[in-house]
Order: structure tokens, then sequence, then C-alpha cells
């Protein structure tokens, strides 16, 4: 699904990313885990061709990133409130996005049905635009905007932050059910090791820009705790 | 306590992380208010002069008297338009053991201190020396001009009362007709002439402390009515930037028939209609429409520099355009990364964003139209001047907003409000408004003023035709300039 070939970016001489090779194959789930300033995020924007990387290119279903437009059909993401139309309602907001995407009515108000319980009746029908929500909602909204348009590839940074506690497990509920039905590609950032292994088969340690280790297989959190601790 | 904030405020202005980048926009703006005061000071010192000489009125005071009432009219709509309202981020001070009266008094304090507040003194204070103190002596003399400037800050208080409590409501607007309605009317039906109430009002001035004393318990009375309003207002969801105001933007029909174009179309009139500063822009420009009402009945502009009046058909049709387009993708910064993952294509983009400042263009020419009244030649080049900027000047706009534009903020308000401005928008109007002479004065020089307006015209509809290579053109420096653009626009400024 996703191929990274000697993505290198570096801003003041300082390496921000440096990621020789890293592969993501449809199906699977990635977690990406990392103190702060590891560099999760402008790896995502590279992924996503929001950063131009120094050296390197990202490839997605076989097809470069950089400068083309196709891949934005089938790959869904929201990393941070940029993603957002702040003046805009939730509602006005996602039948925009549906239409970028030739969603019907239709395809609204399955996606509307899918997404009610994690709403818990908050987001839709308000009068509220986006930007006076409040930072947990904001999360909600971006995070069901990117499953408009049944992408393959999902990207998330920080998912659970400003969530509460029971968004947080029907997100998770939520992320396994899709992948279940439609095979989907997550590629997902957190600071949180036990949602992280809940959802992801295979976990990469970013630190200073650099892939430090790849965790696959029972006991991942174990082994993350480990890491972290040291 | 005052000290400590304003320390505070320096900090935060030292500190910003546009100083570095906007201290030249500050200086500039420095610059000019040190300019313009200077003037006003000049003129206070030939006002005098003026009035006895040039206007035949021998009673200086006496006619001061009459327009003074005039006088605060006009302080208080420019005002309206220049100040911004006194704030200081009280948020972060709010629930330590500081008094709220202290944190009220240092924001109402402190915005006494604005060169706007000194105006009257530059105006009037020389001829309070010079002429008032030389008749009646200098106590009377001072007190008349204190007296002066007591009312101007009167005049400064209720503007910000009336910016905290009225603006952007429909009663605020109907306050603000009605006091207008009143006063033409008034002269239309003779009930009363504002010069002689003034007059009548301002008869005691010269009568010394009495004056002053009134004066200042009028300004005082302003000053506590601010107090009791902000005191009562000093809560985190009162303070600080709010637009209450709900504009749901209408569907327009034909938008759709445009497909994908037509939706960006109706998301950016949500944006222009939903946020401040873009709102007030427009409505502005909509104002600016009468700008050639100065001009047009003017027999001598047409008569002698006919080529002068392309320089206000282009504003005038075009004003948005320059006014909105200066900032053309910065108004959409903090969604330009959702912009850039989603399935539109730039061209798309583009496109409405060219779509958008054509069909404002053109609402602005038809409301012209009935400028006709002062020629059938105006309206000609009114029609020149539409179809260059849509022909040419768009682009330039287009392509010169990719210039180092910057991030804004939506939430903050629109007077004098610089954020986003580089040294490209500063210049972004020069280009626009000397283009159209550019393919007219070769012509006009040799007589042929007709074809000069033609040639104009002849251009635009050139530009016009080669729309699709000119949208495609812009489309690709933008998909070249993204990612300087939206690294930029990521960083709050």
């Amino acid at each position: 699904m996703i191929s990274i070939d000697s993505l290198k970016k570096s801003y003041k001489g300082v390496t921000v990313v440096d990621v020789p090779a890293l592969a993501v194959s449809a199906g699977e789930s990635v977690g990406v885990v990392g103190n702060n300033g590891a560099g999760k995020t402008t790896m995502f924007r590279m992924i996503l061709d929001l950063v131009k990387p120094d050296t390197g290119k990202v490839e997605i279903n076989g097809e470069k990133t950089q400068g083309t437009d196709a891949w934005k059909h089938f790959v869904g993401s929201f990393l941070d409130e940029n993603f957002l139309i702040p003046y805009l309602t939730p509602d006005e907001y996602f039948k925009f996005v549906g239409k970028l995407h030739q969603w019907g009515e239709a395809d609204l108000k399955v996606f509307y049905e899918k997404f009610a319980d994690f709403f818990q009746g908050e987001i839709l029908g308000g009068k509220k635009y986006i930007r006076d929500l409040s930072k947990g909602n904001l999360k909600k909204v971006g995070i069901a905007a990117a499953f408009i348009g049944n992408p393959q590839l999902i990207m998330l940074d920080e998912p659970f932050e400003n969530l509460d506690p029971t968004s947080q497990i029907r997100l998770k509920t939520l992320l396994a059910r899709e992948r279940e039905e439609r095979r989907l590609t997550y590629l997902i950032s957190s600071h949180d090791l036990n949602h992280v292994t809940d959802i992801c088969s295979r976990i990469i340690i970013l630190e200073k820009g650099l892939v430090i280790r790849q965790i696959e297989g029972q006991d991942m959190l174990a082994e993350l705790e480990a890491y972290f601790r040291a | 306590m005052v000290s400590i904030f304003l320390s505070h405020s320096w900090k935060k202005f030292r500190r910003s992380v546009s100083f570095s980048r906007e201290t030249a926009t500050t200086i500039f703006l420095g610059l000019i208010a040190i300019m313009f005061s200077g003037y006003l000071l000049a003129l206070g010192f030939i006002l005098p002069k003026i009035i006895t000489n040039g206007l035949n009125e021998p009673d200086i005071a006496a006619f001061v008297n009459r327009l003074f009432l005039y006088y605060l009219l006009f302080e208080f709509v420019l005002r309206y338009l220049l100040q911004n309202l006194p704030v200081l981020d009280a948020q972060p001070y709010l629930h330590l053991p500081v008094k709220r009266s202290t944190i009220v008094h240092y924001l109402l304090g402190r915005s006494v201190f604005s060169v706007m507040n000194i105006f009257v003194l530059l105006l009037f204070g020389p001829m309070s020396i010079i002429v008032i103190g030389q008749e009646h002596g200098a106590l009377v003399g001072f007190s008349w001009i204190a007296g002066l400037w007591f009312l101007s800050l009167t005049v400064h208080f209720l503007v910000v009362l009336y910016k905290v409590k009225l603006d952007d409501t429909f009663i605020g607007i109907l306050v603000v007709v009605g006091v207008f309605a009143l006063f033409a009317a008034a002269d239309y039906y003779n009930w009363f002439n504002l010069t002689t109430v003034s007059a009548y009002v301002f008869s005691g001035s010269t009568s010394g402390p009495l004056f002053l004393l009134a004066t200042l318990a009028i300004a005082a009375v302003g000053y506590l009515a601010n107090y009791r309003v902000f005191r009562e207002g000093l809560y985190p969801e009162e303070i600080g930037p709010k637009d209450k105001s709900q504009f749901n933007a209408p569907e327009l029909g034909f938008l759709r028939r445009l497909g994908l174009t037509g939706e960006w179309i109706s998301v950016e009139t949500r944006l222009i209609l939903r946020n401040k500063r873009p709102r007030t822009m427009f409505f502005l420009s909509i104002v600016i429409l009468l700008y050639g009402m100065i001009f047009y009945p003017n027999p001598t502009y047409k008569a002698e520099m006919p080529g002068f009046l392309i320089f206000v058909g282009t504003f005038i049709t075009g004003v948005f355009m320059m006014n909105y387009g200066q900032f053309l993708f910065s108004w959409q910064a903090s969604h330009f990364d959702f912009t850039l993952t989603r399935p539109v294509s730039l061209e798309q983009f583009v496109n409405s964003k060219y779509w958008l400042l054509a069909i404002v263009t053109l609402v602005f020419f038809v409301l012209s139209i009935p400028y006709v009244y002062f020629g059938w030649d105006i309206l000609l080049m009114n029609f020149a001047t539409l179809l260059f900027n849509l022909g040419v000047n768009v682009y330039v706009i287009m392509n010169l907003s990719m210039w180092s534009p910057k991030r804004i903020d939506l939430t903050k308000g629109g007077a004098f409000n610089v954020q986003g401005a580089g040294a490209a928008q500063w210049l972004m109007g020069l280009p626009v408004l000397i283009g159209p002479y550019v393919f007219y004065l070769p012509l006009a020089l040799f007589g042929y003023h007709l074809a000069g307006i033609i040639a104009i015209g002849v251009v635009g509809l050139i530009g016009i035709i080669c729309r699709p290579y000119l949208i495609a053109l812009t489309a690709k420096r933008l998909q070249q300039n993204r990612h300087i653009l939206a690294e930029g626009f990521r960083k709050d400024s």
C-alpha cells in the first residue's frame, strides 16, 4: 500500500526524518510511536505530499504521491485542524467532502448511521461552526471525514488525544469493524501505548527521525513499555 | 500592577512570532501616523487664517462652535472605522488574585493612549493659544481646548461602547441609520439645523472653567459607563474575539451547475459572510462604489483629464478583487492542508477563485451602471475597465497573491488588521491600477482618447478568451509553490 524510499528531511541542518525504506502492505494496521519531536507528523506530511522531502519518494499503491492527485481518491487522512474548514458547520463540511468524492445523499446517510454512536448526538444537526466546537468534537469531525469516500488507506495523527473515555473505546471498535468489513489499511500515530497496540498489528518506533525498531506479535505492549522505560 | 500589565503587553508584542516579519509594516504604519499628525498640526496653525481670510468669518470661535458637532460626528465615524477595541488578553489574569477593577481601569486607561485621541489637540490646539488665548486670556484658552479634548474622549468611549454592545447587530445598524436619517430629515424639513444646535450647545465654550467642568463631567460619565460594561463583561466568553453572527449563505442554484467549482465558490461565500474581516471588506467595497460621485459630477475631470477616470473605473469595478484578492490564498490558509489532501485538482480550485472574483466584479459593474447619468462615455470606460479586470488584472492578482502569503486568522477583526500583509500585498495595487494605462497612454498621447479606451477593452477581451490557458498557467504555479505555501500557512503569525 505504502512504500517509502530513502525519505529524508532536515530543517536548518537538523535531520527530522530519515527513513531509508519502509513498507506497509494492504490490509495492514501500522502504528507509529515515538516521543515528541521524533518526526512522526513530518513523516505523515511527507507521505501526504504536504512537505517536500529533501530526497526520496513515497508511493501509494505504486503511484508516487509527490505532485500527483490520483491517490487522494483512496487515501483519507486527519492530522490536525488544518484539515478542517472552521467556518462551516459539521454537516456542511461532511457534505462538501462528500461532493469532492462524488458521494450522493444515500452514501452520506449510510455514513451518518455508521458514525452515530461515535458522535454521541453532539455533532450532527447543530448550528455551531467547526471553529466553535470543543477539541474532542473537532477530533471526531476530522476522524469521521477521513472515512468519507470509502478510502483504502487511512492516516490519523493522535486520534485518541482529547477524546473522552467512551469515545476512545467506541473509536477503537469502529476502527476494528471498518477494517474487517473493507480490508482497510491504517497508519496511526499515538502516544497511548495501550490503544495503539490494541488496534495495530505492527508498531514502528521512531526516534529523532530514525526507525529505531519494529515490533510485531503478541507482547507488543510489554516490549514498548520496556523500550520507553529505558 | 499597571507596570506589570504594561511589561506583559510589551513582551507580547516583542516576542510575537510575527514581530520580525511585521516590523517593517509596523514602522510603515508608525511613519504614516507621524506624518499625518504633522499635517494635522500644520493645518491647526493655518486654520484661523483659513477661517478669517478664506471663509470671511470674523469670529473664529463662533465659527468653530457652529461646526463642532459635525466634527464630533465625523470623529465618531473615523474612530469607528479605524479604532480597535481595547484588549489585554485578560483571561490569564482572571483566576489570579488581581482585582477586576484594576484590570478594567488598565484596559480603559491604556485605550486613551491612541493617536486618534490627540487629533483634536493637534487641530485646535494652536487655535486655542493664538486666537482664543489672545482674546479671552490663557485660562479660557486652556479650558476651551481641554474641554474639546474631553468631548473627543467622550466620543472615544462612545465608540468603544458601541462596538462592544451594538456592533454587527440589527439594532446597531438601525441606530446609525436612524441618527443620520434624523439629521437629513431635520435639514430637509427645516426642523432644526445642526449648526444652530451646535452653536447653542457650545455658546458657553469661551466661558472658562465652567465649560471645562461640564465637559469633564460628560467624559467621566462616558468612562464610568464603559467601566461598568467591561466589569460586567469580564468573562472569557464575552471578551476576546467573538463573532456570534450566523450568516446562512443561500444555496445559489446556478453555482450547482458549475459542479465542484461551484461547491468551492459556495464554501468561499460562507467564508466571506461568516467571518468579520472579509465581511467588512466586502461591505466596504460596496461603499467604495460611491467613490465615483467624487469625480464624475465634476466636469473638469471629463474635459481636461478624461484618462484619469480610467483609474476610477478600474477601482470601482475591481475594488473587491483587489482587496480580497490580495490575500486570495491566505483566507483559506487554515485549511490549505485539507485542499491539498482531498481529491481536488488545483486547477478547479483556481478556477473557483476566478469565478468568485469575476462574479463579484461583474455585479459591481452592474451596480455602477447608474453612473451613465453623467455620460455614456463613463459607462464605456467602466465597461472597458471591467473587461480589463476580468481578462488581465484578475490573473495579476491571483499570481501576486502566491508571493509569500501568510496565514490569516479569520477570527480576528477587520479594522487596521494588517495580519497577512507582506511586501507583495502592499505593492499589489500598483500593477493593477497602472495596467490599463500601458495600453491607453500610447494612443491617448496622440489624441486618440476613444481608441485608447477601446484598446483597454480589447486587451481585456483577449485575456478573457485566453482564460483556460491562463487558469492552467496559474494552477501550475500554485502546484509548484504548494509546499512553500503550506509551510507558511501552518505557522501562526
